[in-house]
């Protein structure tokens, strides 16, 4: 048994639940106290014991389920789940499994086993091909190719992007549907669930597999090199893991913040006012007078391009805009494509994902049109620019792509007179700064700084700009 | 101490605190262990509660420490009373007097004086703040810390010297050891992430949301006059009001004084007039109160629907 729950241990290592080796050590002396014949108890031990983040909760279950109970009990696991996610009771699950299997029916061209198998909720079905593709694998798989992953062998075998071409077009018709009427959101919501738990179970079997034959499988790389990776080519999951990163951002601005309050606390030492406010206790320093430094809160008017050609980068900006307008009091956010429109009170009021997601859509400004900056740029001066004052820093995020539309960069140089600091944030490259319709360099002259800011790490960067 | 995890369950029950296997596998753990508790979870699932029924079913001492911005060892551990200090001097300058009576030189005074340092130095100068009195405590206590996400992060590193050590070094006097492991709870609201180090030292429990069974519980034990149709209702509309995106999800507290409120008018049945007037006991937010008006025009007219195709079986129906 110990054996056991070291390996598990590992697996949820693999898998990005931090587990240090003395959570591992309580996990042992927990399970002492309550035993291992409950199974609810030895679930709950371990998860006191060896998970801590909230986040990790849902992936620690996931794999509990998957090793503890195996592949057949794993996917019953996974329904279950989807069950409580969608927020439907049993039989309400079987009717829309129904109604699914009907919909199939309707949709033209054949679907592979693996899809139909997956979509219907067939579990015997899913287990035995997830089997046999695990079993061919482990036979001859080593031998295949020296170039290929594990896991895209498997895929290949299992005819995954078949499976991911099968759904992408019952997805379509599905909004076909739905645009007439049929309330299919569940279902979508559904095909999304089951796609990503097909691809868990995948990885899980390989790294089973592979344990048996004695590889360590390893995918540690991932999670360094996402740091640095360009907001452009963020795929689903990187967006999914981009939000975590910006709640260490934040939590990074918010820990430079509280040390500078720290620093206006202590203060310089004022003899004057010593002396003064301990006269009554015969100049017996009892209570010391410091001269406090003014706290300065930053105040920010941040402006952000959401124009289509930076759509992934002004997500991820947008995002990060709203946690500095979470921390701040005193920050303004704007939007712009070619008009500029205020985002401030839809920040405030809106959940993040909703605030962000409405802004994108086009509640506030119309964003179907061409990036014009120099009309935005008018705009907010002759809208907002009163609202600039010398403790402003200005933050612009854009490409700087003007669609060879008037620049109007003399409102730079205003701003930049007036307020303290103008940064500009450039999600492209710096070589191609300049080229084509980029209007840059222009603009680059009448800003304190301008970054390219394409990753995670140089958005670190800037935030030391921000609060210095 | 608590034997076994049924224990626990009745025990807390006891303290009218309703709680599910999972809450009582961690505080057995906790007690048995011997390791702090770390409870996280949104507003108002009862939290801070833990702590204060745990203290409650083991006829223990609580001791509490709120937690805010700006906190330090100051103001949670000890302080050094050197007013006292002082005043004590003073006032005993006679009796200093009669100890030096004897001494001829400086050195010979001030060796006296050293030999008496005792007194000078002593925990009658030291005020505990919570902390202290805790590892202080001559019986063993609960130590509830609250809210320890609102503490700066450097109060957070200083705490894990006193939770994994229980000891403290005070400067003036020297280390004091715990003379009982206090139980303690740590809540937080996840308004910022917590190191791990912090967290590698604790159980994590994490609380959420009770679902309608237990919320029943919850609402007819703590208001004994609620009628069973109306928490019925109340339990429903409330699921259905949390699943909305809200600046503010109503928490136990909240839905309790609702209920309250909602008895001491002596409503039998939610309609929308009595939940527009009372609904500003549950929301706390303008715009959450528009939400839920529209929630609520929703579910009525469901309900109206339900009950006009099959009166009376309504009530049986879940959910969803």
């Amino acid at each position: 048994m110990e054996e056991r729950i070291v390996e598990f241990t590992n697996v949820l290592r693999r898998n990005g639940v931090r587990v240090s080796l003395s959570e591992n050590m309580d996990a042992f002396r927990a399970l002492g106290l309550v035993g291992i014949r409950d199974p609810h108890l030895f679930r709950n031990a371990l998860r006191t014991t060896l998970v801590k983040r909230s986040s990790d909760v849902k992936p620690f279950e996931e794999l509990f389920d998957f090793f503890f109970l195996g592949i057949g009990q794993a996917i019953d696991a996974l329904d279950r789940r989807i069950m409580e996610e969608l927020g439907l009771t049993p039989s309400q699950f079987q009717e829309m499994l129904e109604q699914i299997q009907k919909l199939l029916k309707q949709m033209e061209g054949d679907l592979s086993e693996l899809t139909r198998a997956l979509l219907t909720g067939n579990r015997g079905e899913l287990e035995r091909l997830l089997r046999e593709a695990a079993s061919q694998e482990a036979e001859t798989g080593a031998a295949d190719s020296f170039r290929l992953t594990p896991y895209t062998r498997m895929a290949a075998r299992l005819g995954l992007d078949r499976v991911h071409t099968d759904v992408e077009r019952f997805k379509g018709m599905l909004q076909m549907l739905a645009e007439s009427g049929e309330d299919l959101q569940n279902v979508i919501r559904y095909l999304d669930e089951r796609m990503r738990d097909l691809n868990r179970l995948l990885r899980e079997i390989i790294q089973q597999e592979q344990r048996k034959r004695g590889v360590e499988p390893n995918d540690l790389s991932q999670r360094s090199s996402f740091a640095d990776k360009s907001f452009s080519f963020y795929t689903e999951d990187d967006i999914r893991r981009m939000n975590e990163a910006v709640a260490r951002l934040a939590q990074r601005l918010k820990n430079r913040l509280s040390v500078r309050r720290k620093k206006a606390a202590r203060g310089r030492f004022n003899v004057k006012a010593t002396l003064r406010r301990n006269l009554q206790y015969g100049g017996v320093p009892f209570h010391i007078e410091v001269d406090r430094r003014k706290k300065t809160k930053p105040q920010v008017m941040i402006l952000c391009d959401i124009s289509d050609s930076v759509l992934n980068a002004s997500r991820f900006m947008l995002q990060f805009v709203y946690s500095v307008q979470d921390l701040y009091s005193k920050v303004r956010s704007f939007v712009f494509v070619s008009e500029i429109g205020e985002v401030t009170r839809l920040f405030e009021e809106h959940e993040i994902h909703h605030a962000v997601e409405a802004a994108l859509k086009g509640d506030v400004i119309d964003v179907f049109s061409h990036s014009n900056f120099g009309r935005a740029f008018e705009l907010f001066y002759k809208n907002y620019f009163p609202a600039v004052s010398g403790k402003t820093t200005v933050l612009i995020i854009g490409d700087g792509r003007n669609n060879y539309n008037r620049p109007n960069e003399w409102v730079l140089k205003e701003i930049q007179q007036k307020a303290k600091q103008l940064i500009w944030l450039n999600p492209e490259s710096r070589m191609t700064w300049g080229v084509g319709d980029s209007e840059m360099p222009r603009y680059a002259l009448h800003c304190d700084v301008a970054e390219e800011c394409r990753s995670i790490n140089q958005l670190y960067k800037v935030v030391d700009l921000i609060a210095p | 101490m608590f034997q076994s995890v049924d224990e626990v369950v009745t025990g807390l029950g006891g303290q009218s605190y309703i709680c599910n296997k999972n809450v009582a596998t961690v505080v057995y753990l906790g007690t048995r262990l011997q390791k702090p508790i770390l409870v996280e979870g949104p507003a108002g699932v009862g939290k801070t509660e833990l702590g204060k029924v745990l203290a409650g079913a083991l006829g223990m001492e609580l001791i509490r420490l709120q937690c805010y911005e700006g906190l330090d060892e100051a103001k949670a551990l000890y302080e050094w009373e050197y007013a006292k200090q002082l005043l004590y001097t003073q006032i005993l300058k006679d009796k200093i007097g009669e100890v030096l009576h004897g001494t001829q030189t400086l050195q010979q005074a001030v060796d006296c004086i050293a030999n008496q340092d005792g007194v000078f130095f002593s925990d009658r100068f030291l005020l505990p703040r919570p902390l202290l009195k805790a590892l202080l405590a001559e019986r063993p206590s609960v130590l509830l810390i609250d809210e320890v996400d609102k503490s700066d992060a450097e109060f957070e590193a200083f705490l894990l010297e006193v939770l994994s050590d229980f000891q403290i070094t005070v400067p003036e006097i020297g280390t004091l050891k715990a003379k009982h492991i206090p139980l303690v709870v740590l809540t937080s609201n996840n308004s910022r992430e917590m190191s791990d180090a912090l967290k590698r030292r604790c159980l994590h429990l994490y609380l959420d949301f009770p679902d309608s069974e237990r919320e029943m519980e919850i609402i007819k034990l703590k208001v004994p006059g609620v009628g069973e149709q109306l928490a019925k209702e109340v339990v429903r509309l409330l699921h259905r009001l949390r699943k909305l995106d809200l600046k503010k999800t109503p928490s136990i507290s909240e839905s309790l004084d609702w209920v309250k409120a909602l008895t001491l008018l002596n409503i039998k049945q939610l309609d929308s007039e009595i939940v527009e007037q009372t609904l500003s006991t549950l929301m706390k937010y303008e715009a959450d109160i528009r939400k839920a008006h529209q929630e609520l025009k929703a579910y009525i007219a469901e309900r109206k629907a339900r009950q006009g195709t099959s009166t009376g079986d309504g009530d049986k129906d879940h959910l969803h």
